[in-house]
């Protein structure tokens, strides 16, 4: 990689990480911002490790995060540090994606679609239902001080994280069986691709970004309910993104979700009725019209390689 | 617990899976012959129970005549939905054109349910037909007339799809497609009229469901995806491909959510979810999947 591949991602530390120490107020709108930018973009960025790389569209990947979000909420609530419980959430969506990796990983396309978003309401259900343990539908709330700051660079810390990771799975072993896998599975496995193994391995790595993401959201909220961590829109959310930015490329979550987070603020501030709407022909038109996502059209693409940051796409 | 509410309980689940199973049958129809994730059907049932909500309160109609108008014209929706937003992905890689056409379909879904929420701003926001027929009582078993005659028609429409797949030219290609959709090309069959004819029929299916939804219960603008997620979930856990599977899920989940809803109201919503993980840990491919 040459000196000018960091120019433009060296600027973006700088900023990012110079902004907490601007003493204006202004700032504070600007971080909170930026904090859900993380979110979504590490949400979406994990989404791909498996939407885009092994090619099975996960629509229950927000799952993993509701489960880290209410283990680290719970153990908090009886005292335990914020480390153990994140260390405790990763295990528990690690766990879990193992455990679920059996059987949904036998279903193939859509199906293995279908079977995952339907997760997600059985766990948004069962969290309201565990009154005991999560408090229902009233939710679950924590005693927290002001967060703002170390969620800030936390969130920004694991989007580096996983970005790094994407790149580092694209380029080994497992990265090779994964994409193996979404050209063409059988072959794959007909030439000796263990293809259960790396499929189970590459959904319990990108449960471990949303588990950890959804710890540090309930520390920064303070309050969490199913509605919200197992929500609809919340689940497609983060794949949409992904799709949008360009699927299978490290940098197209980030670009997607960029783009739509502020695409939407946009819209939100800008107009008074139908933002859903909007939102929906937008991403619409880029089904229709962007199959591979703004990271693959030919003026972004170019625009990519001027800076040093095209990667190889196979 | 006396014998009559257990029959009152397992009148009603069957009542509510035949809705169910209809709706779902109309989703195998579109992911059976087209492979695409049509995360927008939800939406049509809830745009036909507004219709039909409009068209009796408005100007007056019969809501059972209506059951038989508005459907019909859904068929047009369905077939121009395919054919502007479904057809132009059609020579996309294959997890590409999954990709692309889940975006599509959720972005119109959203499209849908925002227009609806925002059309019904101001007014009562779950549109419900109070259509009131008196019960039946047959021994000592109270039937309510109204849903009998809803799964009449269910009944009804199942049984004239059942026919127009078995007996038409365009119903044995619509199996032929869900088949083996190369073969069929080879054979002759006009693959990309077929996607469009799923569609309408599986839309029109949605629509008639959402009339009767709204005759018996209520539809509000944000029952779109909750019940496409249903239906998903009633299509893989009887199988995908079998329609007779998709009939005996929708059953499976009205039942069961009737009688578990009874005991215990807060795990009935849920059983449905925990049934079908049950399901594929057990067969994979759904009850009745091949």
């Amino acid at each position: 990689m040459r000196l000018r591949a960091f120019l433009l991602p060296g600027a973006v530390l700088l900023f990012v990480l110079g902004l907490p120490l601007v003493p204006f107020d202004a700032r504070v709108y600007v971080m909170q911002e930026l904090t859900l930018l993380f979110l979504y973009a590490g949400l979406a960025q994990s989404y791909d490790l498996v939407g885009g790389t092994l090619g099975y569209i996960n629509l229950g990947h927000i799952v993993f995060f509701g489960l880290g979000a209410y283990t680290v909420g719970i153990l908090f609530n009886v005292g335990v540090p914020l480390a153990a419980g994140l260390l405790a959430a990763i295990a528990v969506a690690a766990a879990f994606a193992a455990v679920v990796s059996i059987p949904f990983f036998r279903l193939r396309g859509a199906y293995f679609s279908l079977a995952t978003f339907a997760l997600v309401k059985l766990m948004e259900q069962i969290a309201n239902n565990l009154r005991g343990l999560t408090g229902g539908s009233s939710g679950l709330k924590i005693l927290a001080e002001n967060r703002v700051v170390p969620t800030y660079y936390a969130m920004f810390g694991l989007l580096i994280v996983a970005v790094v990771t994407t790149l580092a799975i694209n380029r080994s072993r497992l990265g090779l069986g994964m994409k193996s896998i979404r050209e063409d599975e059988a072959v794959a496995r007909d030439f000796g691709v263990p293809t259960m193994r790396i499929k189970a391995q590459a959904l319990m790595i990108s449960s471990a970004f949303p588990a950890v993401l959804g710890g540090l959201f309930v520390w920064y909220i303070n309050f969490i309910n199913p509605a919200e961590v197992f929500g609809l829109k919340m689940a497609l959310q983060p794949v949409a993104m992904a799709m949008l930015g360009g699927s299978g490329l490290a940098i197209g979550p980030l670009l997607g979700s960029t783009f739509l987070y502020g695409l939407e603020e946009f819209i939100w501030t800008r107009f008074e009725h139908l933002h859903g709407a909007m939102l929906g022909l937008i991403v619409v038109l880029v089904g229709l019209f962007m199959p591979g996502g703004l990271a693959r059209l030919r003026p972004v693409e170019r625009l990519l390689e001027r800076l040093g940051l095209k990667e190889d796409d196979q | 617990m006396d014998i009559q509410s257990v029959l009152q309980l397992v009148i009603n689940g069957i009542l509510g899976g035949g809705v169910y199973a209809l709706a779902a049958l109309g989703l195998a129809l579109i992911f059976g012959v087209s492979g695409v994730l049509n995360l927008a059907h939800g939406e049509f049932l809830m745009l036909c129970g507004f219709v039909t909500f409009l068209g009796y309160d408005r100007l007056g109609i019969n809501p059972f005549l209506l059951v038989f108008l508005i459907p019909p014209v859904f068929f047009a929706l369905g077939y121009g939905f395919e054919r502007i937003l479904i057809r132009p992905l059609a020579l996309r890689k294959e997890h590409v054109r999954l990709a692309s056409a889940t975006l599509v379909t959720l972005g119109a879904a959203l499209i849908f349910e925002d227009v609806a929420s925002f059309a019904s701003a101001g007014t009562e926001f779950d549109k419900s037909i109070g259509y009131f027929i008196g019960s039946l009582t047959v021994g000592s078993v109270v039937l309510p007339s109204l849903k009998l005659i809803i799964f009449g028609l269910v009944l009804l429409l199942m049984a004239q799809l059942a026919w127009f797949l078995k007996y038409t030219y365009v119903g044995l290609a619509v199996q032929a497609v869900t088949q083996n959709a190369r073969g069929a090309q080879l054979s002759g069959v006009n693959t990309a009229t077929i996607n469009g004819v799923a569609f309408g029929l599986g839309t029109f299916l949605a629509a008639a469901a959402g009339a009767l939804e709204v005759i018996h219960s209520s539809v509000s603008p944000l029952v779109g995806l909750p019940l496409t997620l249903k239906y998903l979930c009633i299509i893989v856990m009887g199988g995908l491909g079998s329609f007779a599977g998709v009939a005996l899920g929708g059953l499976i989940i009205g039942l069961s959510e009737s009688i578990v809803g009874y005991f215990t109201p807060a795990w009935g919503q849920t059983v449905a979810y925990l049934l079908l993980v049950g399901v594929l840990l057990v067969r994979p491919k759904g009850l009745l999947g091949r």
